[in-house]
């Protein structure tokens, strides 16, 4: 007797929504067999569908950055991008405390060098794939004033002469996992009033494919 | 005859899978968050580990993430109540911040996009900042000029609040973002 009420209990402690799915679990269990089957087979291809879709998004994305930065640079050119405003940003989700330059690179014929000279203050420069991937990056703390660095494929690396190891030591080699993507570099302006006077250190900025 | 339904079977399937990954991109920046408070974080969006659900939603979105290595980011759109914060009313974010060279508050409305303003102010920035005796923030997010710390919020109905900490320390051995304090966001009066 006691054993009963106690289940009761609990029957009643459990909370509608617990009920609520109860209840439906009754109604699925008597639908006929058919119509059960069905519903498990489009559960288990929507599963597959969402798994898909999410898996490829990238690769289909149109309007990535990629996409969205090739509407204004070439490849291989450092190019100034403008400041956000509420009306437009060329990139959604940009730190307007910030001024940015982007290469999108190409390392199809051969290696691209990157140069990016110190600003008044906090200076990083990014790297992303083509598929918008972060691999990469480092800030002027890290680098000194000049931030100096060849950018190349696995493959490149693994074809660089032996004897360039002593001028390696001094130059920063960075592997990229794709052959095409994104050099992001970004200066903090910590005054409004000095907006004008880093874009222009900005503007010294250089990408291009090595000699 | 047993057509008909394969075909809605199939139908079905496919509407619920790919409604399922719309939602995961619009909703989610990936999997894989760190939660303070109403803040939410990403650290390994920023990062080659970023998860399926990650990719999806920064190709779509067409951002590039802050590389974990330059900085993190942290968004909230609500105040620590769990209410959606509301550009019509004053709402105050206090708090010490986490140890990094620099950071900056921005506001955004609910598609992302920067609020319009006669000053041109669209955030507060550690350069900027007005700090207390202890080293703390106080900012308050307002529709009307305020003076000290201030956001203008333009009255949107819903604003969302994006913090960066630029070249700040920050470890997943560390754990949960419980290891990482961010300042509290509590609604103050609406008009």
């Amino acid at each position: 007797m006691s054993g009963m009420d106690a289940i009761r209990d609990r029957r009643t402690d459990a909370g509608p929504l617990r009920r609520r799915l109860g209840g439906l679990l009754a109604r699925i269990a008597r639908w006929p067999a058919g119509l059960l089957l069905s519903a498990a087979v489009a559960v288990v291809l929507a599963g597959i569908a969402h798994i898909i879709s999410i898996l490829a998004m990238p690769a289909l994305a149109e309007r990535n950055a990629y996409a969205r930065l090739s509407e204004l640079a070439e490849s291989n050119m450092m190019v100034m991008l403008p400041d956000p405003t509420p009306q437009e940003a060329v990139l959604p989700m940009t730190d307007p405390a910030f001024i940015s330059a982007v290469c999108l690179y190409d390392l199809s014929q051969r290696p691209v060098k990157v140069r990016v000279p110190a600003t008044s203050d906090y200076t990083s420069v990014s790297f992303y794939t083509a598929e918008g991937l972060a691999f990469y990056a480092l800030s002027d703390q890290a680098a000194g004033a000049v931030i100096e660095l060849d950018l190349m494929t696995a493959a490149q690396k693994a074809a660089l002469p032996e004897d360039e190891e002593i001028t390696a030591a001094d130059r920063l080699v960075i592997v990229s996992p794709s052959v095409e993507g994104v050099v992001m570099v970004r200066a903090f302006v910590r005054e409004r009033g000095m907006r004008a006077g880093v874009r222009k250190q900005l503007e010294a900025a250089g990408c291009g494919q090595a000699s | 005859m047993r057509l008909l339904p394969l075909a809605f079977t199939l139908l079905a399937a496919t509407v619920l899978g790919l409604g399922v990954t719309w939602f995961a991109v619009s909703g989610s920046r990936g999997l894989d968050v760190v939660r303070s408070g109403p803040w939410e974080g990403w650290p390994r969006a920023g990062t080659v580990k970023a998860d399926p659900y990650a990719r999806a939603a920064l190709a779509r979105s067409g951002e590039l993430p802050i590389e974990l290595a330059d900085g993190l980011l942290f968004l909230a759109g609500t105040d620590d109540a769990g209410r959606p914060i509301d550009g019509r009313c004053v709402t105050r974010i206090s708090g010490v911040l986490p140890q990094a060279r620099l950071w900056t508050l921005t506001l955004m409305d609910s598609d992302g996009r920067l609020i319009p303003n006669d000053a041109g102010r669209y955030g507060l920035t550690s350069a900027e900042a007005v700090y207390t005796d202890q080293g703390a923030i106080d900012v308050r997010l307002s529709p009307r000029a305020r003076s000290g710390n201030w956001l203008p919020t333009g009255a949107r109905s819903r604003v969302k609040v994006v913090l960066r900490l630029y070249d700040a320390p920050f470890s997943f051995a560390s754990g949960a973002g419980d290891a990482m304090p961010l300042p509290h966001i509590v609604q103050e009066g609406c008009p």
